[in-house]
């Protein structure tokens, strides 16, 4: 099934960090100034000649993906990586065969190495029980009081009226998350932080509030009862209010191998923080999402291809099902796939998003593969299905997927949420595509 | 009152003035007791929120798109394949990242469709969102759309943009019952297609239209006037409104073998004298005040204080009048009547504007020799006013007024023209002449002349403006040389 993964232009496009870049690259994207260029499953590698004597030395691991150019720019991947790999997504340069360039497989054995010697510290470090204990004490005592001070919040906010509240400045609203932060429960402050302008956004903000009154007051009750929860139920608990589980210690849990399909993945960015959502697959048909996080202004981990199956292991996080997940060994792009598999009609990805929510009502986001529904464009653009149930679209092309889908029946992979699905992925034909 | 209703109200005006409800007992959900009214209020917010998640149901597709068809149908089969891969690259690159400026950028999106039209190939699914979106605002693409965006993309625009799709021809009989604009809009396309079909529409219905929507039919027969308009036009001299009246004046100015104008030529003849022993004295008189006659016409009637306007009444009656009473008078040809008539600056301009609207050649060429207006120019046909334009470049014309001359001209120029053009632009201090032709100069040079371009920008100099002219004709002919290569 895997095919040897050149990527399109459209892949390379995505990977540049910045407009400038890709516009220099593309100068630099024909074959003149190249020499020595090559590739393997994984490398892709070539010299440049610049404006010096020496050519740059670039090499390109397309799998993890990582980047490596001798030349000094800062921007990451540099305009030389950008155009080697512009040139071979093209075919016009770094053909297969050739033997591995000495500079190109160093670093491939350097970074082998450094992996290795991360991976034995971590698996090394002997952290100490008594500060460690301590710490978390700490932490509880902190967690605590915050609960207890935002249940009094809740009961005033309901004593004075939710109509009361929305004309509050959005300040109060900030205050109340500002404590929460400093009470370590960060997950939560950010939900109080959204409301304050959900309230004056949303046209449906009355019931927004109320059920989020109701799931925070849930929120303060469960933590009351943490005692007597599931591991995977404290686990959700925990993500809700934002407490992160350390990566070290979903590191050291037994690894999934693959393969495993990249179902879709989205991208936001609320003018903070960027967040990437991979949802992915495995042999046994479990489904995880890969979280990526990153400051304004920065890279976000490189996107997967949707449709790409990946030979990487995984790692998973507590919690209850679809859990987020991690990878713990390079990705290495095995080839595309052409279908995502049997889906399912809406009402039973209904049914599946209620069963999840009756496990952790916490949860504000399913992913449901839907099988044979079509796209109308009727406003605020739908997806249905041949039984004749419908659901509204949220945050797509819908321009996007009427081109690409015609109107005819498609698999969709996307995410339900709040009764809405947000479309991530399409099959059309014997293609799996990003509308 | 529904158990949910009753919470949003209790929770809207705060447990402190309002009760909260009884959980629902069908639900099996047993509050525990002593809570207080917030505790209370918020248990059952939470109970609210998940059964409201739990028990989501799909919406039923036949209430979300109610009857509306065109949301229902499939867009038909595309019979034509899909352009090549390199092709589709190109296309993709000029919609999402133009290495052009944004006026190459759509004449070389126009130049791929046109391509793509002719190798009976058509534009990939996937780009045609960004395509169409372009296509609103450039009228040049969006008149090349077809058939290169296929079946899928007139569907998509039917779909998406519904407005914007061509109206369909045939459509005629339920004019009537269309609103005013957009029964301007298709009595304009049809006055295109068929000039006496619009007549005879317009003269039916004649009687039911406002002030404004008269005015504005009326004015639609600008498009392919001819003689038989001559009835309804005179009939809407006696328009009980100024405007209309005024509407149908001036389109009447266009037809010099009208009624009107043999009035109009009555009142222009006593006008004009020639004087003098060799007959070389051109005199002309004010019009008298106007009678009832003249002022139907459309011969400006006395203010109600002040000095009338006599010089706007001589204007109006030599618009109105045929350009031959001056070829009478003087006996002489309209090159030699434009001689005799030097000084005369606002009579000349008066005729100008009457030759070009009638589009009267002999006048027209007589007039651009002493006047170049681009108006001039544009009723030649397009050899001849090539060949005009050149000669008058190669008569030494001030460059920069040779910018709206040149702006007018369709394009590729001819091999003359162009050579002309880019003779001028590297002369010395022609900066200013390049900046000015920047906006069009790269899809005016035809292809043959590419290499010279390339030349002339290696030698280019420092001059900003002018290196990004020439540059802009290099890039776009090298641009348009790997479309041809992408559409074997």
């Amino acid at each position: 099934m895997g095919i040897m993964v050149r990527w399109s232009e459209e892949r390379v496009v995505g990977a540049a960090p910045d407009q400038a870049s890709l516009t220099a690259a593309r100068k630099l994207a024909h074959p003149g100034p190249w020499s020595d260029t090559g590739s393997n499953d994984v490398l892709v590698w070539g010299k440049c000649q610049g404006s010096g004597r020496t050519p740059y030395q670039v090499s390109v691991d397309t799998a993890t993906p990582a980047y490596r150019c001798s030349c000094p720019s800062r921007k990451f991947p540099c305009k030389h990586a950008l155009a080697l790999l512009l040139l071979w997504a093209r075919g016009e340069a770094a053909d297969a065969g050739e033997e591995t360039a000495d500079f190109a497989q160093e670093w491939a054995n350097q970074r082998e190495d450094r992996a290795a010697a991360r991976e034995r510290r971590l698996s090394g470090q002997q952290p100490d029980p008594v500060a460690q204990a301590k710490r978390l004490a700490d932490r509880l005592g902190l967690m605590d009081a915050g609960i207890a001070d935002f249940s009094r919040w809740l009961t005033d906010l309901v004593r004075t009226g939710l109509a009361a509240a929305r004309n509050q400045p959005y300040s109060w609203w900030d205050g109340v998350a500002a404590r929460l932060v400093d009470a370590q429960l960060p997950g939560l402050a950010e939900q109080v932080r959204a409301m304050g302008s959900d309230v004056h956004a949303r046209t449906d903000w009355a019931d927004h509030l109320l059920f989020h009154a109701g799931r925070w007051w849930a929120l303060t009750k469960a933590w009351a009862m943490r005692d007597q929860m599931t591991p995977e139920e404290f686990a959700d608990l925990r993500v809700a209010l934002g407490w992160a589980t350390a990566t070290a210690g979903v590191q050291g849990t037994e690894a999934l191998p693959g393969p495993w399909l990249v179902l879709g993945a989205h991208r936001t960015d609320d003018g903070r923080l960027q967040q990437q959502r991979t949802w992915i697959r495995g042999p046994g048909g479990r489904v995880a999402v890969v979280l990526d996080f990153a400051m304004q202004g920065q890279a976000l981990a490189t996107p997967q291809l949707a449709g790409a199956e990946l030979d990487v292991a995984v790692a998973l996080y507590p919690g209850s099902a679809p859990p987020r997940a991690m990878f713990t060994t390079p990705v290495a792009p095995r080839g595309l796939v052409r279908s995502l598999g049997e889906g399912c009609s809406i009402a039973q990805a209904l049914e599946q998003e209620s069963a999840a929510v009756a496990a952790s009502p916490w949860r504000e986001r399913y992913p449901v593969l839907l099988s044979g529904v079509r796209v109308s464009a009727a406003d605020p653009g739908w997806l249905h299905d041949g039984s004749g149930d419908a659901l509204p679209i949220v945050d797509a092309s819908l321009d996007s997927l009427l081109a690409l889908t015609g109107g005819y029946p498609v698999d969709v992979f996307g995410e339900l949420e709040e009764g809405r699905v947000r479309p991530l992925t399409v099959v059309v034909g014997e293609a799996v595509m990003t509308p | 009152m529904s158990w949910l209703a009753e919470l949003r109200t209790a929770a809207l005006l705060g447990t402190g003035r309002h009760e909260p409800p009884s959980p629902p007992g069908d639900l099996g959900f047993q509050p525990p007791d002593g809570l207080s009214r917030e505790e209370s209020l918020l248990d059952q917010a939470a109970l609210a929120d998940v059964v409201t998640r739990a028990l989501r149901r799909a919406s039923s597709i036949d209430r979300a798109i109610g009857t509306a068809d065109r949301h229902n149908e499939a867009a038909p089969p595309d019979d034509a394949p899909e352009v090549s891969g390199d092709a589709a690259r190109l296309l993709e690159l000029l919609l999402t990242q133009p290495p052009v400026g944004l006026e190459l950028r759509a004449q070389l999106v126009t130049d791929w469709l046109q391509l793509a039209t002719e190798s009976r190939r058509r534009v990939p699914h996937r780009l045609l969102p960004a395509l169409l979106t372009l296509a609103k605002t450039k009228r040049g693409i969006a008149e090349h759309l077809y058939p290169a965006i296929g079946a899928r993309g007139r569907w998509l625009q039917d779909i998406i943009r519904p407005e914007e799709a061509a109206v369909s021809p045939g459509s005629v009989t339920d004019w009537a019952e269309l609103g005013s604009a957009d029964a301007a809009v298709e009595l304009e396309r049809l006055r295109l297609a068929d000039p006496g079909a619009a007549r005879r529409l317009l003269r039916t219905q004649w009687e039911t239209f406002s002030t404004r929507e008269r005015a504005a039919h009326l004015g639609t027969f600008a498009t392919n006037i001819q003689a038989e308009d001559e009835d309804l036009l005179e009939k809407a001299l006696d328009d009980k409104a100024k405007s209309v009246r005024e509407v149908a004046a001036s389109l009447l100015d266009r037809l010099p073998t009208s009624a009107r104008a043999s009035r109009m030529a009555a009142r222009l003849r006593p006008l004009l004298r020639v004087k003098g022993l060799l007959r070389k004295q051109f005199e002309i008189d004010l019009p008298p005040d106007p009678d009832a006659a003249a002022l139907r016409d459309g011969i400006a009637p006395d203010p109600r204080t002040g000095e009338p306007d006599r010089l706007g009444r001589l204007d109006t009656i030599i618009r109105g009048a045929p350009l031959d009473v001056w070829t009478t008078v003087t006996g002489r040809s309209p090159a030699a009547t434009l001689a005799l008539l030097e000084g005369e600056t606002r009579v000349i301009n008066a005729i100008l504007d009457t030759a070009v609207l009638r589009a009267d050649l002999d006048w027209v060429r007589a007039l651009f020799s002493v006047r170049k207006d681009a108006r001039l120019l544009n009723c030649l046909p397009h050899r001849e006013r090539e060949l005009s334009l050149v000669r008058y470049i190669r008569d030494g014309a001030n460059p920069l007024s040779l910018v709206p001359l040149l702006r007018d001209m369709p394009r590729p120029w001819a091999r003359p023209l162009a050579e002309e053009v880019l003779k001028l632009v590297t002369a010395k201090n022609a900066g200013q002449l390049a900046a000015m032709l920047a906006g069009f100069l790269s899809q005016a040079i035809p292809l043959d002349l590419a290499d010279q371009c390339r030349g002339l920008l290696e030698r280019s100099d420092e001059d900003a403006a002018r290196r990004r002219v020439l540059r802009d004709v290099v890039q776009y002919q090298s641009f348009r040389q790997s479309l041809t290569e992408a559409f074997p």
